[in-house]
């Protein structure tokens, strides 16, 4: 409401100006050799983000900037501070992971395997799942490579090699950007009604997911609540990555020419090492990270002691809805 | 300037090597794919798709190893005269070189120049001759075109008359072609023969001739370097005349000159000036008038200047009398001050230059302006002199020429006018009989009370000028003084969406019975109408695929090589008159004395023959041998004098291009005239004095019945070493007979004059003189063969002697009509000129209330003329895609107008409107629209494209602003309004 | 051989655009590719100035820095080429540009970049110089045929200098002092770190 009124205002100040004092806009008789602009002031005025621009005949609006000086501030971000960036979390994330894992070992199934199966995840899940993270996978590695390669992939095979490498990249990466986008989507539309958080996430919080305590589980449902954090970290992070992504693919579509896209690969970039590191996470503790995890998008199947110790409240609810079932879907004993 | 390197670089650091060893041995693209199985299965798609082609080279590159030519030309486009370096391997034009050695441009081209090479690889070019039939474009072979073009023009001959057919010729003619396309004319009976001269410097010709005698620019764009002050009014020529900044801002840097811009619009010069001035559009006159003012009151004029060499200047003071500070900032929005400011620095910081182009020369009182200006540069005595002058900008590459050469409905070639001794000078010239020329034109009936005219009468009246030839289509035969309306219009060169009032232009389009366009492009006159039949294309070269001689503005003639030959089935102007001439019946009397070769006419040889009749404006010295020698030694020419040193082999001594007059015959060697009626030079290294043309008294009757008479031969001024050293007229045989100079003349001379004088040898004249030895004999003696005579500030013959402020037709100051009126309604060249009915109509209809914007027009750097040429070459069309109108910011917002949004502008005839784009600048005042006039293929919103023939349509189409703009002509000339009109915009 | 260097001398640029077109002829420039542009500062105003620009070739070029395949190089002359084999198409040299020279061809996935393309200081690029491959991907190779760029050769009022930076900057610094003014060497501070000092 309030920016509403300030616009009105500068509407009806310009309205009044123009009206009132046509002879000031006029520029009637002047010196031009005088009163040319100089750079240096003209550079020195900029205020940050602005660009030096002027007209240009050519429809191409991105023409008609003379000087960016964010090019700089971009240049220093991709070679300075994203490396540092990505290097802090990656590496970190992997370490922690390697530490983890030698602190905590691998979490084992309290009660062993039961053999007794239950259905955790139905193909289309699992489908949604594997779409998503095997396009992810590539995007990821490809995008590392764009942006770190020049440093630890192009010494070990020479430009020319790098650079098909790279281009195919950039074609695998703006190919599976598609699916990607279409298994994020999938996959919200599949889950996000088991991750709607609930009280039962702060328990299971509070306990740090018993993950640091052998023999100790904070009940949970469908998803706990470090599931439901990866599950909206990726919906989250997928939907940003998707938007930024999707300007990054169609360059002349993008909102304010350059500078947007500046923005759109800063933000990618950024949230890219952030996705990337969460996902090791989530890899790791779905894979090596615990027994018995895997199981979930491997076959669909986990074993129930398994799916007892860790999501307790659904398998009951799961056995209950089991029960619920009409008789006459069962036979007859 | 430019550093050059000394050396190719032979220590490159070189990445093709670096990358090579990388990669060698390691992985090829195809083993790495198939190693790596990105090959396999659902991804092998990718193997087809592109990593982002590298573009296929279109012509070029420079082969190496083959045979590169050089060849010299001259560019096409506007008239600073730049030489051209063509790079041509196996006849194809593959590279274009900066011309260094030229003094014209250094190497330098504008956006137009730079990209002419595209010219001869157009694909958009008109490819062969084609035929309308029943609205369907139709390919014909050239004796096909040429058979039934002629015999339909006979056909028209017999019923209505040789006046039927109109010549419009082009600027864009070698100096060869626009002799010929007159002589043409003159040929087939008609004075109706007239190019692009019409709308753009006809005004300045006639009212700068009418000053000091002849039409054109006094000096040069390199003489500019020399002056302390210099005034553009109604010039772009940072758009117009790119290359003549090089000149302007180089002097204005090394004097420290001062340079005013007098415009309504702050232009790309204007950013350059010292100091800008906005005026109201039309208003020259007031401004002159009020800078003289000043001038006149603090006694800042060149008393001795107008004394010697100045008559009417009196009269003139008393006309700038009525305008003092007060009222000129009434009429003209300049503040008192400023315009004192400019006026002195003017008078004082001398040499002071004025240069004035279409915003001055394109209104109803063009002439008038002309001559106020040259009135100002009279006052302070900056006429004949380095660093002063006119500096007149002409237009097209050869307007120059073609004007030079006749292509004008009031003259034959070289200004000799259409009384019976030029007609008698040029069938001498030509070796036709006199009787032959007369008995091909018209008589013409007594018609709507206006008496009969025999053949010789018709045959000295001049035609109908080509702003309004479509008025001569339409009106009714008896509206018309000639023994028909038009019927057939034959176009060579000239585009159709350059005059004003297209609404009417396009109903008699389709009213005339036979339509020929002879030009690289179909033109807008192709494809703007609703014609089905009888209406031809015929592809003509461009001067890169021909050869012959063009005139810059300053004067100097240069000589263009072909390029490469003409390209498709395009033929060069020559041989297609040539062979319209043939099918007429007359080829044998008119190429008599010129060798045709192939049926195409020598170039050399018609420049030779037009030596041998140009003596009135010294055209007759600058042979095709001494171009050529010119072209050769262009490097030796200096920047600012333009001359060469003495010791120069075959050119020493000469001005670059002999700038013309260039007197007498090729074997005195005169150096051409690099600067005007200048008198501190001798007349053999080009000094001159003013014309003598006007007589040598003039008596002013009064309407009281007093009477004044002014001597209008010099007082105490001549040109240096001259033996006359005082005012004299023009020489003829008697002349010189009484100063007893007659005995410096050969026998063959004097037999040559006898022959031509007749009974009356005394009479013969300098400039009929085909011996060329009256000339020689002047020289000789130091004066000037046409005499020196003073300027005239009141030219008594013309409508307005002294020039007056006169409203423009469509004035948004409807205030100021009833003191300052258009002049009143009259008969010129045939027809009625309406001008004063029109304005009170559109004063008593409130026009300018509904229309309350100035629209004016202009040129923009790209496009040139009717932009077809220009906006069908891709280098060019992709800077200015969409055709606009330029409104000032506060217009526009009140109109909730956006910039880059679409506009409808309206005019305020024919109910007439224009879908453009707005460019919402400050370049404009408030209350004033500019728009370009290059744009055509669009009409009342509507895309045209589809009714040009495949394939020829321009690149860039949009609306002409000539649909929107109105009625106007200047008295004398027959010029359009093109500057001011009034319309109104609306966001569409 | 010393460092190159262009500068456009704005007190004389009037916007003919003949270094475009040039620059389009003599390399044979596709439609929409546009390696050097002229830009109206104020257009309409008061202290109106147009620059003409194109890639500086700047000392540390950001381009090069940023490439993700490092297909830049820069010559003896200083000049800063690339390679079209190597380029991806990925953008980042315009990003990080501050003057918006690279340019692309709408060839690229779903009309997206192609290949870059810029101002090559008439200089080719890492192919055998006068071959076809090298007019075809970078245009004519002036340099090596003893020649500057044409944009500044064909210039119309000697506005855009190429050549030297010392001879140019002497130049320009000379006009300055005659004239009395001088709106800047534009471009320098941000390509060369430096500036012409009057």
């Amino acid at each position: 409401m309030k920016a509403q009124f300030k616009t009105l205002v500068a509407a009806l100040a310009l309205l009044f100006a123009s009206a009132m004092l046509p002879a000031v806009a006029q520029y009637n008789n002047f010196q031009p050799t005088k009163e040319a602009v100089q750079e240096d002031k003209l550079l020195r005025q900029l205020k940050d983000g602005d660009r030096l621009s002027g007209r240009i005949s050519i429809p191409d609006h991105q023409a008609a900037s003379l000087i960016q000086p964010q090019g700089q501030s971009w240049r220093d971000f991709h070679q300075n501070k994203l490396p540092t960036i990505g290097g802090v979390v990656l590496l970190g994330m992997l370490g922690a992971l390697v530490l983890f894992f030698l602190v905590r070992g691998r979490i084992k199934i309290d009660h062993g395997f039961s053999g007794q199966t239950i259905t955790r995840f139905a193909s289309l899940d699992r489908f949604a799942h594997w779409m998503t993270a095997g396009c992810f996978i590539i995007l990821a590695l490809s995008g590392l490579n764009v942006s770190f390669g020049r440093m630890v992939v192009l010494p070990l095979f020479g430009p020319e090699t790098f650079a098909m490498l790279t281009g195919y990249g950039k074609l695998a990466h703006n190919y599976l950007a598609f699916p990607f986008m279409a298994g994020v989507a999938l996959m919200f539309l599949l889950w996000v009604k088991d991750n709607i958080p609930n009280k039962m996430d702060l328990e299971w919080l509070k306990q740090g997911g018993g993950i640091f305590a052998k023999g100790k589980h904070p009940p949970a449902g469908r998803f706990n609540a470090g599931q439901k954090g990866v599950f909206w970290i990726v919906i989250a992070g997928g939907a940003v990555m998707s938007v930024s992504g999707w300007f990054l693919l169609f360059p002349y579509m993008a909102p304010d020419g350059v500078a947007g896209l500046q923005l759109f690969t800063t933000v990618h970039a950024v949230l890219s090492v952030g996705f990337i590191a969460a996902m090791l996470a989530h890899a790791y503790i779905g894979s090596v990270g615990m027994e018995g995890a895997f199981d979930a998008m491997g076959t669909g199947e986990v074993d129930i002691n398994w799916a007892k110790e860790h999501h307790a409240v659904w398998v009951a609810e799961e056995q209950a809805k089991a029960r619920s079932v009409p008789s006459n879907s069962v036979p007859a004993e | 300037m430019l550093t050059k390197r000394k050396e190719a670089i032979a220590g490159r650091a070189r990445l093709s090597g670096i990358a090579a060893g990388l990669a060698s041995g390691v992985l090829d693209r195809r083993s790495f794919l198939r190693r790596s199985g990105l090959v396999a299965g659902g991804v092998a798609a990718i193997g087809s798709l592109s990593l982002g082609a590298v573009r296929k080279a279109e012509a070029g590159p420079v082969a190496a190893g083959v045979k590169s030519e050089i060849k010299k030309n001259v560019c096409t486009h506007c008239s600073v005269g730049c030489s051209v370096v063509a790079e041509v391997q196996n006849g194809v034009w593959v590279g274009q070189e900066p011309a260094f050695d030229s003094p014209i441009n250094r190497g330098s081209h504008c956006a137009k120049g730079a990209s002419v090479r595209e010219l001869v690889h157009g694909d958009r070019r008109l490819k062969y001759p084609m035929k309308l039939v029943n609205g369907e474009w139709t390919r014909v072979g050239w004796d096909q075109a040429i058979s039934e073009i002629g015999d339909k023009m006979n056909e028209i001959r017999a019923k209505s008359g040789a006046d039927s057919v109109y010549w419009l010729g082009s600027a864009k003619f070698s100096n060869e072609g626009a002799y010929l396309f007159r002589k043409l004319g003159a040929f087939w009976g008609t004075n109706s023969v007239d190019h692009q001269a019409r709308i753009c410097h006809s005004t300045t010709v006639a009212g700068v001739a009418n000053t000091w005698g002849y039409g054109a620019q006094t000096n040069s764009y390199n003489d500019i370097r020399n002056a302390k002050t210099i005034i553009f009014m109604g010039s772009n020529a940072a758009e117009a005349h790119p290359v003549s900044l090089q000149h302007v801002l180089s002097g204005k840097e090394m004097n420290r000159a001062n340079m005013f811009v007098l415009d309504p619009r702050f232009t790309r010069t204007a950013a350059h000036a010292t100091e800008f001035v906005r005026i109201r559009s039309g208003t020259d006159i007031a401004v002159i008038w009020g800078m003289m003012w000043h001038i006149f009151k603090n006694g800042w004029e060149d008393k001795e200047f107008i004394a010697q060499r100045v008559a009417g200047m009196d009269l003139v003071r008393a006309e700038v009398e009525k305008w003092n500070p007060e009222e000129t900032e009434r009429v003209t929005g300049i503040p008192g001050e400023q315009l004192k400011r400019v006026a002195e620095t003017f008078a004082k910081e001398r040499p002071s230059t004025f240069i004035w182009c279409m915003g001055g020369t394109q209104h109803t009182v063009g002439t008038a302006n002309v001559r106020a200006y040259c009135n100002l540069l009279l006052a302070t005595g900056n006429v004949g002199v380095f660093g002063g002058g006119a500096n007149i900008f002409r237009g097209h590459c050869n307007v120059q020429g073609a004007t030079d050469m006749g292509l004008d409905i009031t003259s034959l070639p070289l200004y000799y006018g259409l009384v019976e001794g030029a007609w008698k000078h040029w069938a001498r010239v030509w070796e036709v009989d006199y009787d032959f020329l007369q008995a091909r034109f018209d008589d013409v009936p007594a018609k709507s009370g206006r008496p009969a005219r025999t053949r010789k009468e018709n045959m000295e009246l001049p035609g109908i000028p080509s702003t309004r030839w479509f008025d001569a289509t339409s009106f009714k035969a008896d509206d018309v003084d000639q023994r028909d309306s038009l019927k057939a219009m034959m176009i060579f060169g000239h585009g159709g969406n350059t005059v004003p009032r297209m609404p009417d232009m396009i109903k008699a389009l389709e009213q005339l019975e036979l339509l020929v366009v002879a030009d690289p492009h179909p033109t807008t006159f192709a494809a703007i109408s609703g014609r089905k039949n009888g209406t031809y294309l015929l592809p003509i070269c461009t001067q890169f695929e021909t050869d012959g001689s063009r005139t810059a503005s300053n004067r100097s003639v240069q000589w263009g090589e072909k390029v490469v030959n003409p390209i498709f089935e395009s033929k060069d102007d020559y041989e297609v008159i040539f062979r319209l001439a043939t099918k007429l019946g007359f080829a044998d009397k008119m190429f008599k004395n010129i060798k045709v070769e192939n049926n195409r006419p020598v170039a050399e040889d018609i420049l030779r023959e037009i030596n041998r009749g140009g003596w009135s404006t010294g055209y007759s010295g600058q042979s095709p041998e001494r171009l050529k020698a010119h072209v050769r030694h262009r490097d030796k020419f200096d920047l600012v004098t333009l001359r060469a040193p003495a010791d120069v082999p075959e050119v020493g001594g000469d001005y670059y291009g002999l700038p013309w007059p260039c007197w007498g015959k090729p074997e005195i060697r005169h150096p051409g005239t690099h600067t005007l009626y200048n008198t501190n030079l001798h007349v053999k290294d080009g000094g001159g004095t003013f014309r003598a043309r006007f007589g040598t008294v003039y008596e002013d009757k009064k309407a009281d019945g007093t009477s004044t008479t002014y001597n209008l031969l010099a007082e105490g001024s001549y040109s240096k070493g001259s033996e006359l050293t005082d005012g004299y007229p023009e020489f003829t045989f008697g002349v010189l007979k009484k100063l007893g100079w007659d005995k410096d003349l050969t026998e063959e001379e004097v037999a040559t004059i006898t022959k031509i004088g007749g009974a009356n040898p005394d009479a013969v004249s300098w400039a009929i003189d085909l011996s060329g030895g009256i000339i020689r004999v002047c020289l000789d003696h130091g004066v000037l063969p046409y005499g020196n005579a003073k300027a005239r500030a009141t030219a008594w013959n013309l409508p307005d002697p002294v020039p007056v402020h006169r409203e423009p037709i469509y004035t948004p100051r409807t205030d100021l009509v009833a003191k300052y009126p258009t002049r009143p309604d009259g008969r010129q060249f045939r027809m009625m000129n309406a001008g004063f009915s029109v304005q009170k109509a559109a004063v008593e209809r409130g026009v300018a209330k509904d229309f309350p914007i100035i629209l004016t027009s202009g040129r923009l750097v790209e496009y040139e003329g009717g932009g077809e040429e220009t906006r069908s070459n891709k280098w060019l069309a992709e800077l200015q895609q969409d055709m606009f109108v330029e409104i000032n910011t506060a217009d526009a917002a009140q109109r909730g107008i956006a910039d880059g949004g679409w506009v409808w502008v309206y005019g305020p005839e024919n109910k007439s409107k224009a879908k453009v784009k707005a460019l919402v600048t400050d370049r404009v005042g408030k209350g004033v629209a500019f728009m370009p006039f290059h744009f055509g293929g669009w009409y009342q919103g509507v895309d045209q494209r589809g009714n040009y023939p495949k394939g020829t349509d321009p690149i860039v189409l949009g609306e002409s602003v000539n649909t929107v703009t109105t009625y106007g002509y200047d008295p004398v000339t027959g010029m359009h309004e093109g500057k001011v009109t009034l319309c109104q915009i609306q966001a569409a | 051989m010393a460092r190159v260097k262009f500068l456009c001398d704005a007190d004389r640029c009037i916007e003919c655009n003949a270094c475009v077109t040039a620059c389009k002829n003599e390399h044979e420039v596709p439609w929409g590719i546009n390696r050097r542009r002229v830009v109206t500062i104020n257009d309409g105003k008061p202290g109106e100035r147009s620059v003409s620009m194109a890639c500086m070739h700047c000392t540390d070029a950001p381009c090069a820095a940023v490439c993700p395949v490092s297909c830049f190089y820069t010559t003896a002359d200083a000049v800063v080429l690339h390679s079209k084999d190597l380029c991806i198409g990925c953008g980042y040299c315009f990003y990080a540009c501050p003057f918006g020279a690279p340019q692309y061809p709408k060839v690229g996935n779903f009309g997206s970049r192609g290949k870059m393309d810029k101002c090559t200081y008439c200089a080719g690029g890492p192919e055998d110089d006068f071959s076809t491959v090298e007019f075809e991907k970078y245009g004519r190779n002036r340099l090596a045929e003893g020649k500057l760029p044409l944009c500044a050769e064909m210039c119309s009022t000697k506005s855009l200098l190429a050549g030297d930076g010392d001879i140019i900057a002497t130049i320009y610094k000379e006009r300055v002092m005659k004239r009395g003014y001088g709106s800047g060497a534009w471009g320098w501070k941000t390509a060369y770190k430096e500036t012409v000092a009057i």
